[in-house]
């Protein structure tokens, strides 16, 4: 199992290297000139040259590229005008905008996403099984056949939509709950929660459909499997089957895609964001495209790279702990 | 130039206002007057509370020297005051520049190349230490940083030795052009006349910077307040941005700011629909908030038709802004003046307003300058289109361009859903233009790659969708930029796409540019519109109509026709 993680450490880190890479690609192919955004609306030439020079964009792309993986691995300094700037390892440099350190800007949305990812995975997974194990109990019947429904209706409503009803609904109608800002954990948890509430729900109503499906068929899958007719036989209750036998087996493909869906979560929260006015990092990417502001695209796209990265190596380690059919070599 | 703020950023936001009215939509938002131009709710206005700010777009920029915003911007002006200001009242006569640190709107020599100012009494920083002369002068130079780019350009155009000052960080040398003999006297030499530098120094460069507290880019964490309010919290690059009183700022030097709230709470990134969402409906600390940069969309609009609490609580104004489309005219077919008459003749503009959201958030243009008095706007229609185009007169001028069998041209325009250079406005224009047998190839751009294009003489497209906005209320900024001659930039960013280079209109330019009677120079102002309207260099579209919910409890509300929206710094909630 180490040799296992090791290796697939290692291979991330090759992954999340060609990303930086593609990353880097992508923005010399696409339109658009950073120093002139960056230099203002009516700058002269020679204004958009010494802006060139501050953010280094002179240099040849790859000599831009290795300073930026020096940076990760050393540090780097920036001049602010007045004085020199440390910026510690792993360094992601300076906004092209506003010379911010990305690490800073990073930093600061990290605890954002990541509460809307947590809290929206556990509400789905309470949604989600506690929606499939009922739909599987009850196969064949009305509750089955309407809770089908309301999760497919969940999974076919973008995010933005549901979203904004339960805005008009719980904030502007019924005024139970207050339009969304985010307060850190921190500084005052009933806040934090009460507010991330609705963001929570709307991302659990859409992601909860599938792990209903799924629980459903995996519960239906183990209750039909020989054994539990063996248990049955032999006395053992229903409840016992259910949550002993039935749930356990629904569990293995649950974990894993919990921890997939909680990695991909750090990049798709672009929408939940922006629609709740969560400063989170899906904002600070769209906001970073926008003013082609290189050193924070490839830092958010790094770290929700390693999100995404971590998660698949997680997944497949949960699985294996889960069902012990699985061995990782 | 300042950019518009965006009516609707997201095509969620569009999808989402539709499913908010149910339909209603469809009717438009014409014949809505929901106005409030001095409402609010009853009372006489008192300090104390919390403003709520709503906004989309983050305070990305938090330094005075890289600030772009007309008259000093409206959250960046609670905390910077500035040699000059705008004037904080209603319509037409918000448009005038009064002083603001100087006793005056400074006395300009004989030919106006030297203008001097001096500082009230009395003016004190956030901690209570003394602005002087030299701190606005290190302000100024500081902005010439290419680590602070992003300012307006015309410090560096009109001073003396503008063009080649690289600012205070390389090697610590001052600006020769600007003195400051003492401490409350400022003296600036320019290049040539320039009646208009009052106007200029309500900009934001012009806020004084003490030089032992400036920290380069990282000042705008914490910029030294010389106004009302001073910065308490600054997070998530501009998102989240809390102000408080500065208790060393004091109303006996300040007229034209009130400072009624304790506190400004400015919350950024938001949905547009949330955030009109969240104004109309008001609840808790919703009841105090405004947007200084949200415009109700036309489904929003056709929701306050209905409801006539919620239409005495929008806001209407005017910014000095035209939407156009300009001509390449060294590209044929637009080289010929009257392929270019006859687009003119053939534009449907009722199509294309209401393609910009409607009659409430568009009116019809016919003059490059925008309809306001401060401006020197005269009318003019040159090439009567009426309201819904004139195909005839439009296919004659082409038959005797030659094309008797009609034309096709391209048309380049955003792919960003602005309402501005989008593809919708680009569509009404292709449908009016098919009418005058004019076939038109939309060449959709993404916005990045559209600004390069559109602003590249080397790469600059036939016929664009374009727009401008007012850097202060006057014909100056407006027609300089766009049709003097010297103001090709060939290299960077151009804003004359018609590459205009006459000597009558540089020679004009500087004539009104001497003057220092602003009434006098805006007539001349509206009368060089309308000669320049004659070469159908530009077709002018439209000029946009902000139309702006604020909360129930938010008092005095003011808005001038300088920033065309509501001005924080006269907005009570108690």
């Amino acid at each position: 199992m180490t040799g296992y993680i090791l290796r697939r450490v290692g291979g991330a880190f090759l992954v999340l290297l060609v990303l930086t890479v593609v990353v880097y690609a992508f923005f010399y192919l696409a339109p658009g000139d950073p120093a002139r955004l960056a230099c203002g609306q009516r700058c002269n030439p020679q204004q958009i040259a010494q802006v060139r020079e501050q953010l280094a964009l002179d240099d040849p792309v790859h000599v831009q590229y290795w300073h930026f993986l020096q940076g990760l691995v050393a540090g780097h300094d920036y001049s602010t005008g007045t004085g020199v700037l440390h910026c510690d390892a792993p360094c992601f440099g300076l906004s092209y905008r506003n010379d911010q350190q990305v690490t800073e800007l990073i930093t600061q949305r990290v605890p954002v996403t990541a509460s809307l990812a947590f809290g929206a995975m556990a509400l789905w997974l309470l949604l989600g099984v506690g929606t499939g194990l009922l739909a599987a109990l009850r196969r064949g019947g009305v509750t089955e056949r309407v809770l089908t429904a309301v999760t497919l209706a969940g999974t076919a409503t973008p995010v933005f939509i549901i979203g904004l009803l339960l805005l008009m609904v719980f904030c502007a109608q019924l005024q139970w709950l207050p339009f969304p800002t985010y307060v850190p954990l921190a500084e005052d948890p009933e806040q934090w929660a009460w507010n991330m509430l609705l963001p929570w729900t709307a991302l659990a109503l859409i992601e909860s459909a599938k792990y209903a499906r799924m629980t459903r068929s995996s519960v239906l899958e183990t209750l039909a499997e020989d054994h539990i007719r063996t248990f049955r036989a032999y006395g053992v209750g229903e409840r016992a089957l259910v949550g002993r036998h039935a749930l356990r087996g629904a569990l293995p493909p649950v974990i894993a895609l919990t921890a997939i869906d909680l990695g991909t979560m750090f990049g798709n929260a672009v929408l939940t964001e922006t629609l709740f006015g969560l400063p989170g990092l899906g904002q600070l990417l769209v906001q970073s495209v926008r003013v082609i502001d290189l050193p924070v695209i490839v830092g958010v796209v790094l770290v929700t790279g390693a999100a995404v990265v971590l998660a698949n190596i997680v997944a497949d380690i949960l699985y294996a702990v889960t069902d012990r059919r699985v061995a990782l070599t | 130039m300042r950019q518009l703020p965006l009516i609707s950023r997201r095509v969620a936001a569009a999808a989402v206002g539709v499913v908010l009215v149910a339909g209603a939509a469809a009717c438009g938002p014409e014949g809505n007057s929901g106005d409030a131009k001095s409402g609010g709710a009853g009372g006489k206005p008192q300090k104390g509370g919390t403003l709520t700010v709503l906004n989309s777009q983050p305070q990305e920029d938090f330094d005075p020297a890289r600030l772009y915003t007309s008259g000093g911007g409206n959250v960046p002006s609670l905390v910077f005051r500035t040699l000059t200001t705008r004037n904080r009242e209603n319509g037409e006569a918000g448009a005038k520049v009064v002083p603001d640190l100087a006793t005056d709107l400074g006395k300009p020599s004989k030919n106006a190349t030297v203008w001097t100012y001096t500082l009230k009494e009395g003016l004190t920083y956030e901690d209570g230490t003394k602005i002087t002369s030299a701190d606005i002068k290190y302000g100024i130079e500081r902005s010439f940083a290419a680590e602070l780019s992003g300012g307006a350009p015309y410090l560096r155009d009109w001073l003396v030795g503008g063009e080649d000052y690289e600012g205070p960080y390389k090697g610590g040398k001052g600006l020769d052009s600007i003195e400051t003999p003492d401490d409350r006297t400022i003296v600036f030499h320019l290049k040539k006349p320039e009646g208009e530098f009052p106007y200029l120094a309500t900009q934001t460069q012009f806020a004084p910077v003490p030089k032992a507290k400036d920290k380069g880019t990282k000042y705008e964490e914490h910029p030294v307040s010389s106004g009302p309010y001073k910065v308490v919290q600054n997070t998530g690059d501009g998102e989240r941005l809390v102000l408080e009183r500065n208790p060393h700022w004091s109303e006996k030097t300040d007229k034209e700011r009130h400072a009624y709230p304790d506190r400004i709470d400015v919350k950024s990134g938001l949905d547009s629909a949330v955030i009109n969402q969240r104004l109309s409906t008001g609840s808790g600390a919703d009841a105090a908030a405004v947007t200084t940069d949200t415009n109700l969309g036309p489904a929003e609009l056709a929701q306050v038709g209905s409801d006539k609490e919620l239409a005495g609580r929008v806001g209407t104004g005017h910014f000095g802004y035209t939407n156009y489309l300009a001509f390449n005219p060294k590209v044929k077919p637009f080289d010929n003046p009257k392929v270019r008459q006859a687009i003119a003749y053939a534009v449907n503009r009722t199509s294309v307003v209401n393609a910009a959201g409607g009659s409430s958030l568009a009116e019809p243009a016919t003059t490059y300058l925008p309809n306001q008095k401060s401006f020197g706007h005269t009318p003019y229609d040159h090439f009567p289109a009426g309201r819904t185009g004139n195909p005839e007169k439009a296919k004659e001028l082409l038959k005797q361009a030659g094309y008797d069998d009609g034309l096709t041209i391209t048309l380049t325009h955003s792919t960003a859903k602005d309402f501005e250079t989008s593809p919708e406005i680009a569509s009404a224009i292709q449908d009016g233009l098919k009418k005058a047998g004019i076939t038109v190839r939309l060449q959709g751009l993404e916005d990045n790659d559209y600004k390069e294009k559109v602003h590249s003489v080397k790469d600059e497209p036939g016929l664009f969708l374009a727009h401008w906005g007012a850097d202060w209320p006057s014909g100056g900024p407006f027609l300089a930029p766009i049709f003097d001659g010297r103001q090709i930039v060939k290299d960077g960013y151009n804003f004359n796409s018609a590459q205009l280079d006459e000597k009558s209109v540089n020679d004009e330019i500087d004539a009104i540019n001497k003057l220092t009677d602003l009434d006098a120079a805006a007539k001349r102002w509206g009368a060089l519109d309308k000669k320049i309207g004659e070469q159908a260099l530009t077709v002018p579209l439209f000029h946009p109509v902000y139309k702006r919910v604020f909360g129930k409890d938010v008092k005095n509300v003011v808005i001038s026709d300088w920033t065309g929206v509501l001005d924080i710094s006269q907005v009570a909630v108690k």
